[in-house]
């Protein structure tokens, strides 16, 4: 079986980003990047099943400026067999992501297609299921476990409340959630591997597809701070205060 | 010279009211054990009274009053001292500097700042982050230590490598002596080469020849792109050929080490991922700024070439700032991880070069008479500085073991006198040191510093009892 992973460079999880001045969008320069901590899970379990003996080639694909191979190189020093990169410096918006995946995946016949549920900058959580429906293949979204068996994924999703657990039929598209697994670190010798690993880069003309944003964002802005908090001297004053200051008793 | 009153009387409390007003007087049980004690355990707190001044001519008053009275002080900041120093057993007076703690006097140009002695080590890594700068002193207990007592200890830290102790960032100094004078040393001054550097020898004295009111603090750039290097290593002897080789070519702000031992607790109490599978005797934890492209490509020669030479066994990089907090809670975490076995502890350093041997010398000596003992190390290699922890066994009680360990810490402390180490590394001496400083220092040595202190302090009365 193979498998497709789908990784996003994204501003680290633990910068605290900054909207420019002009708010025109959020403020990257000099900002550290990594992988999408959801597609890092999705790159994880892709190589669980490669080790498992279930899949036979892990393929990941990454969409953006150059920078990108960076993180395309993390996900084959994870383990994944070769990398796709496809290079644009268009803002990029899922719609034309998903476009462009099933046009890979067209081409690569891949019968799993394994992406973060969302991604911590856009928080679209549309690529996944616009990919199945543009594919017109199953899709298990927001898992917590997957099982394949007999031609077919069970994935377990995590739903408001509980738990789901739904077959499909491959080929199908899994979108991850956190607890899906703990991803490892890329080991060092492993790192040095996949400098040799094969690594194509394409145009999104080359799919066919124009990846022209059709969403403009008017306005990017930080929350409004929070207000320090304050020491009361004594019960009454709390009291008083929660009731007629905060409103709250 | 020791003429300390055991309580206090009447009019002596009534004329220190009389100076720093009712509210900064404290004589509440909670409050005199609450200040009476550092981080230790060892000493029962019996302080006379908490004074709480607020400004400078107030300590100067203070200090004035214990010379006329025959009273003995104790500064006091943040308490999270690990050597008995800011402990008041004898009826002191306990100088708590929390109210001095102004930050002012900012100037971008010099990239200095002015600081009161309470202000909170943490208080001046945030000021110094909002001007776009860095204060590079950092441990664990930064939250509530205090920037007076970081310089009285001379403070280090997990980036020592790279930005040296406290006394590198102070730039200038006011203290009040023993005698109650007020001194402004060296002034911010970066070049001053007008005679003693009487700055120097404040930093590191523990509060025993006066107290620290105020100083200005350098700050520096803060670092672009820390990655996070975990190494394994068979042979603790390839540490040392690793440090050397890296610190060659890379510009490293850590380089910090485990053992194995070590390494399973942290991972099994605070249920963080392994390394790497394959598990090796010790572990080596760099850390270095990405200054360039190529400083990457550096790395991975190194990291090659350390394989080539059988040094290291595996390794990691981090590929986010959560991997590099996550590598970094391996080492950190060990402290708090292992005070469930209620270690002995001891810290402890020699020059780089001589590390492997010592500690060689070191394991044998305490497993040849203690085979029971589990030993675990870690520290900051990189400076020459290692922790030596050994756990309680389960079986043995607690009076034995610490009986047993006192008899560790003097074999330990002959072998730190032949490689001519230090018996303290990094936490000073305080109570707890101060039987065995002659392994570290000469008689001679000693003796000047005595001098020195009756210079400063001719009536004994700041912080008597500590390090000699
Ligand atoms: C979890 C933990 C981790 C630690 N890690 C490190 C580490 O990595 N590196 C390290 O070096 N230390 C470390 N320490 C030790 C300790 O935090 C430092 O020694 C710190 O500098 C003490 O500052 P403090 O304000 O708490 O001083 P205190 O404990 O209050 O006092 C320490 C000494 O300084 C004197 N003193 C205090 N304020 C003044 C003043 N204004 N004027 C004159 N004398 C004064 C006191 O009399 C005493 O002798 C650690 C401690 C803990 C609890």
């Amino acid at each position: 079986m193979k498998i497709l992973v789908a990784v996003k460079r994204v501003a680290d999880a633990n910068v605290k980003v900054r909207a420019k001045a002009d708010g025109s969008a959020a403020d990257l320069a000099n900002v550290k990047m990594a992988i999408n901590p959801f597609c890092e899970i999705a790159v994880e379990e892709a190589v669980r099943l490669k080790e498992k003996g279930v899949a036979t080639e892990v393929v990941v694909v990454s969409m953006g400026d150059k920078a990108c191979q960076e993180q395309i190189r993390t996900a084959l020093a994870l383990g994944a067999d070769r990398g796709i990169h496809v290079e644009t410096d268009v803002d990029l918006q899922p719609l034309a992501i998903a476009k462009m995946l099933k046009a890979i995946v067209d081409k690569e016949s891949s019968e799993l297609i394994i992406l973060g549920k969302q991604s911590i900058d856009g928080d679209n959580n549309q690529t996944g299921q616009m990919l199945a429906a543009l594919a017109g293949i199953p899709q298990g979204t927001f898992a917590s476990e997957v099982v394949i068996e007999d031609g077919k994924a069970a994935v377990t999703r995590e739903i408001d409340g509980g738990l789901q657990t739904i077959s499909l039929s491959l080929p199908a598209v899994v979108t991850t959630d956190l607890r899906l697994n703990e991803p490892r670190y890329a080991s060092l010798p492993n790192i040095m591997k996949a400098k040799r690993k094969p690594l194509d880069v394409v145009s999104p003309a080359d799919l066919g597809v124009d990846p022209a944003p059709g969403v403009t964002t008017l306005k990017v802005e930080a929350p409004a701070e929070r207000q320090a908090g304050i020491i009361v001297e004594s019960v009454e004053e709390l009291v008083d205060k929660l009731k007629n200051e905060a409103k709250v008793i | 010279m020791n003429a300390v009153a055991s309580s206090l009387s009447d009019a002596t409390l009534n004329a220190i009211k009389a100076l720093l007003g009712d509210e900064q007087v404290l004589l509440d049980k909670a409050s005199l054990e609450h200040y009476g004690r550092d981080w230790t355990t060892a000493y029962d707190p019996a302080p006379a009274a908490i004074l709480l001044p607020r400004t400078i001519a107030e300590v100067q008053a203070v200090v004035q009053l214990a010379n006329r009275e025959g009273l003995a002080l104790v500064p006091s900041g943040g308490r999270t001292g690990l050597s008995g120093g800011a402990v008041a057993t004898n009826a002191e007076l306990v100088v708590a500097l929390d109210k001095i703690n102004h930050i002012d006097n900012f100037n971008a140009l010099d990239r200095t700042v002015d600081c009161g002695a309470g202000v909170i080590t943490e208080q001046l890594q945030n000021y110094a982050r909002e001007q776009g700068l860095l204060y590079p002193v950092d441990f664990a207990s930064s939250g509530s230590s205090q920037i007076g007592g970081n310089i009285a200890t001379n403070a280090g830290g997990i980036q020592v490598i790279r930005y040296g102790m406290t006394r590198d960032w102070v730039a200038g100094l006011k203290v009040v002596t023993g005698t109650g004078e007020l001194l402004d040393l060296n002034c911010g001054l970066m070049k001053n080469n007008a005679g003693y550097d009487l700055r120097q020898l404040f930093i590191g004295a523990e509060g025993t020849l006066g107290i620290i009111v105020e100083a200005t603090m350098k700050l520096t750039r803060p670092p672009k792109d820390l990655n996070v290097l975990v190494l394994g290593v068979q042979e603790f002897a390839a540490i040392m050929q690793v440090l050397e080789v890296f610190q060659q070519k890379i510009d490293l702000t850590a380089f910090e080490f485990f053992s194995e031992k070590a390494l399973q607790k942290v991972v099994e109490r605070c249920e963080l991922p392994r390394p790497f599978e394959s598990a090796t005797e010790y572990y080596a934890l760099l850390e270095f700024e990405t200054l360039t492209e190529g400083t990457l490509d550096e790395v991975m020669a190194l990291f090659e070439h350390c394989v080539e030479q059988g040094w290291v066994i595996d390794g990691v990089i981090s590929q986010s700032e959560t991997q590099a907090r996550n590598l970094w809670r391996l080492r950190e975490d060990i402290s708090e991880t292992i005070s469930h076995w209620t270690p002995y502890k001891n810290d402890i350093s020699t020059r780089v070069s001589k590390i492997p041997e010592f500690l060689i010398e070191v394991e044998q000596v305490v497993s040849e008479h203690y085979p029971d003992f589990e030993i675990i190390w870690f520290g900051h290699i990189g400076d020459g500085n290692v922790h030596l922890n050994i756990l309680k066994p389960e079986t043995l009680d607690r009076e034995e073991f610490l009986r047993q360990c006192s008899r560790v810490s003097q074999w330990v402390f002959e072998i730190v006198q032949r490689y001519g180490g230090s018996i303290s590394a990094e936490h000073g001496v305080g109570l707890l040191k101060k039987d065995y400083l002659g392994y570290s220092r000469s008689e001679a040595e000693i003796a000047y510093m005595k001098a020195i202190k009756a210079v400063f302090d001719p009536n004994n009365i700041m912080n008597p009892g500590k390090i000699f």
